[in-house]
């Protein structure tokens, strides 16, 4: 890794010291406190997006460190960076962007239709040039701006007239607000279509990689510092095989992906590559965190050993982020050049 | 060889059903996950409907996993009120019985189980909570973790050290086991807190100040506590088997359903082969965890237990259950983040670390396969 990017990591893992590492449960249990805001703000965390002659500009590489890093701190801290910057500043209009990232606002992108299981009744749509409707499986859905798409095709930045009226259950990234957000409105703009918010996802798997290599960090760390200091039957964890071996493998299987990721991140590898990792890295963060909870026995499943919301994070991730038939079918399909494994 | 259940079992699992179906309404389920409360009124309503028959231990295995099936954290309360009481139908005084066993097995008094400590673990011989005989009584002090019931038990068989260990490698040697009430002087209880999953089941962590326990409370012989943990453990890893074949199948119930109704097809009309494969993978597991459990049960319940099967079957079931749910959210996507099967997936967790962790049955069963055990 390149000096200059040495030293962003090493300035987010300050900054999980100082504003996260503490308050982790705080932030699973009342959301994200205003001065972690501040700082994010600060930081320039919610603002990575800049517009250069109306192009906009991120430094991707920058991004998914940050990501990363905060992931192993508070998943939900890094996915409220990661909606900002990955997929709302991707979106937005230029004046939203200033908004948000000066912190007068905050941001969101209705994205879910996207993932499978997808359901809702009263699809948002367009009605005597209103925006009508409700959006369902909304991250942020206490945002003061949405990105959503509508029945006509086409993808709206919506600036009010529209509330939560329902409180998904919250397997994971309980810091963030998730439901379901009804709107009634004409407070909008055209900001493109559907086919953007499709763009903007499957440009988003390096981030979505970088948000699960993070969580399985965060896990793999929890579960190494404890199998060094926790004693069984008169040894120590890290001295028994079957503790020591699959966390060993985890650890060096992950430096591989993250390596993996830097390099097709300097390198704008394919999309199929970076598909791929982004697969491994959700199926390794599962193992991980799965292993980590049994290292900790009895103490990892309650929440006070901070390693139990790793695995309920994943899991959540690989259902918001992942749509793991159709991105295996891309895969597929890349390799015989044809449509391939649809039966 | 016969494969067929008896009707006594029939009727059995489809009391348990009906009894789910009538109580185990999702507004319990998910009210007492979140509040973490355990569902009092269904002790009440199964000792009313006399839902756990204890004169039958296969009546209780089918019970417990068709409560799981329905709800994991709710079956589990339903079904563990007298948790810990076979070391008394095993070893206890007939005075014993008489004063604590009655009362739990009529379901007038809830009972826990006091073996694992803090920082102990699945090393029950590590124990440092000790009992000090004092003229008629023992004086016992130390902390007990994570235990079932903790907070609303009345009695508790309480595992400590009467005498130190003779040596290092004997360590399991010189614990006894005791029943403590609840009631008693210096015993404390502190609820723990925040449990991923099975929050519908209360667990504590107990503490013993200086806590006088009469010396006809003393289980069986002094010095022979651990064997009796040991061989307790060995009739509930049959019951925590029994949970992980309910919540597994709990949840290929729901998958099926799912994939009956939303696919996803392929042009055939037919789900598309990834998730049959998937699907025919759970199934198949959960028929091997069940044979496995059954298998492992008939030896128990001729009391001629065999532990290599029973650790196979405690082990090989919850991991299949986490597996199901891993599976079920995988393919049930947001319909599932946002359904019980949720709270299926945080429940699930639990049934490889609880009653011996994965990594404890693996090295009872090869250790004993390489004794030339059963």
């Amino acid at each position: 890794m390149e000096e200059e990017y040495r030293i962003l990591e090493n300035s987010v893992k300050d900054f999980n010291s100082k504003y996260l590492d503490n308050i982790v449960l705080k932030i699973e249990k009342e959301g994200i406190p205003e001065q972690v805001r501040k700082a994010m703000l600060e930081q320039g965390f919610l603002g990575m997006v800049q517009l250069l002659d109306g192009n906009k500009v991120m430094d991707k590489k920058a991004l998914s460190i940050i990501i990363e890093v905060l992931s192993t701190s508070s998943p939900s801290v890094a996915m409220e960076v990661f909606l900002t910057n990955v997929l709302f500043h991707k979106l937005a209009d230029e004046q939203s962007i200033n908004e948000v990232s000066q912190g007068i606002k905050r941001g969101t992108v209705a994205f879910a239709e996207l993932m499978s299981g997808y359901d809702n009744e009263n699809e948002l749509h367009m009605e005597s040039e209103k925006l009508i409707g409700t959006k369902k499986y909304v991250l942020n859905s206490d945002a003061d701006l949405i990105i959503a798409s509508a029945t006509d095709g086409n993808l709206y930045i919506i600036k009010s007239g529209f509330k939560e009226i329902e409180t998904h259950r919250k397997l994971g990234f309980r810091g963030l607000k998730f439901g379901k957000v009804e709107f009634n409105t004409k407070d909008y703009v055209k900001i493109g279509t559907k086919e953007d918010l499709v763009k903007a996802y499957e440009e988003a798997h390096p981030f979505i990689t970088a948000l699960a290599i993070g969580i399985a960090e965060g896990s793999l760390m929890k579960a190494i510092e404890y199998s060094k200091v926790r004693s069984a039957f008169g040894n120590l964890l890290k001295d028994f095989q079957p503790i020591a071996f699959p966390i060993s493998m985890q650890y060096n299987e992950l430096s591989m992906l993250k390596n993996s990721l830097y390099l097709a991140l300097s390198n704008e590898s394919e999309t199929a590559d970076i598909l791929f990792l982004k697969m491994k890295s959700i199926e390794l963060a599962k193992e991980i965190t799965k292993n980590s909870i049994q290292v900790h026995g009895g103490y990892g499943y309650i929440e006070d050993y901070g390693v139990e919301k790793f695995y309920r994070d994943i899991m959540s991730l690989s259902v918001l982020l992942y749509n793991e038939e159709e991105e295996k079918k891309k895969l597929a399909s890349k390799l015989y050049e044809t449509e391939a494994g649809y039966i | 060889m016969d494969f067929e259940m008896d009707e006594e079992m029939i009727s059995a699992i489809n009391k348990a059903k009906e009894f789910a179906e009538k109580y185990f309404t999702e507004e319990l389920a998910d009210k007492m996950d979140r509040e973490e409360q355990f569902p009092m009124e269904l002790l009440n309503y199964s000792n009313r409907e006399g839902l756990m028959d204890y004169s039958n231990p296969w009546k209780i295995l089918v019970t417990i996993e068709e409560l799981c099936r329905k709800d994991p954290g709710l079956g589990i309360s339903t079904t563990v009120p007298a948790f810990g009481s076979e070391v008394l139908m095993l070893y206890g005084s007939d005075m014993l019985k008489e004063k604590y066993l009655d009362p739990v097995l009529k379901g007038q008094k809830i009972m826990g189980l006091a073996v694992t400590e803090p920082g102990g673990g699945s090393d029950v011989a590590s124990s440092k909570t000790e009992a000090k005989l004092e003229g008629d009584y023992y004086i016992l002090n130390g902390a007990k973790m994570f235990i079932t019931n903790g907070g609303i038990a009345d009695y508790f068989v309480v595992l400590a050290r009467t005498s130190p260990p003779p040596s290092p490698d004997k360590r399991h040697r010189g614990m006894s086991v005791f029943i403590v009430e609840s009631k008693w002087e210096g015993f404390k209880a502190n609820k723990i807190h925040g449990k991923m999953g099975v929050r519908a089941t209360n667990t504590a962590e107990l503490v013993f100040e200086n806590v006088r326990v009469p010396k006809e409370n003393l289980v069986g012989e002094e010095g022979k506590g651990f064997y009796y943990i040991m061989t307790f453990f060995n009739i509930s890893r049959i019951y925590v088997a029994a949970q992980g074949l309910g919540v597994a199948q709990g949840i290929l119930d729901r998958l099926m359903e799912h994939i009956k109704k939303y696919g996803p097809v392929n042009s055939q009309g037919e789900p598309i082969e990834n998730i049959q494969f998937k699907l025919a993978e759970i199934a198949t597991r959960i028929e091997a965890s069940r044979g496995l459990t059954y298998k492992a049960a008939s030896y128990l319940f001729k009391f001629n237990p065999n532990p290599v099967l029973t650790s196979m079957a405690k082990y090989y079931s919850g991991e299949t259950a986490i597996l199901a749910s891993k599976v079920a959210m995988e393919i049930m996507g947001l319909k599932a983040l946002n359904s019980e099967l949720e709270r299926f997936y945080r429940d699930a967790r639990i049934l490889e670390i609880w009653e011996g962790t994965s990594e404890i049955e693996k090295l009872i069963i090869s250790r004993m396969m390489l004794k030339g055990g059963k």
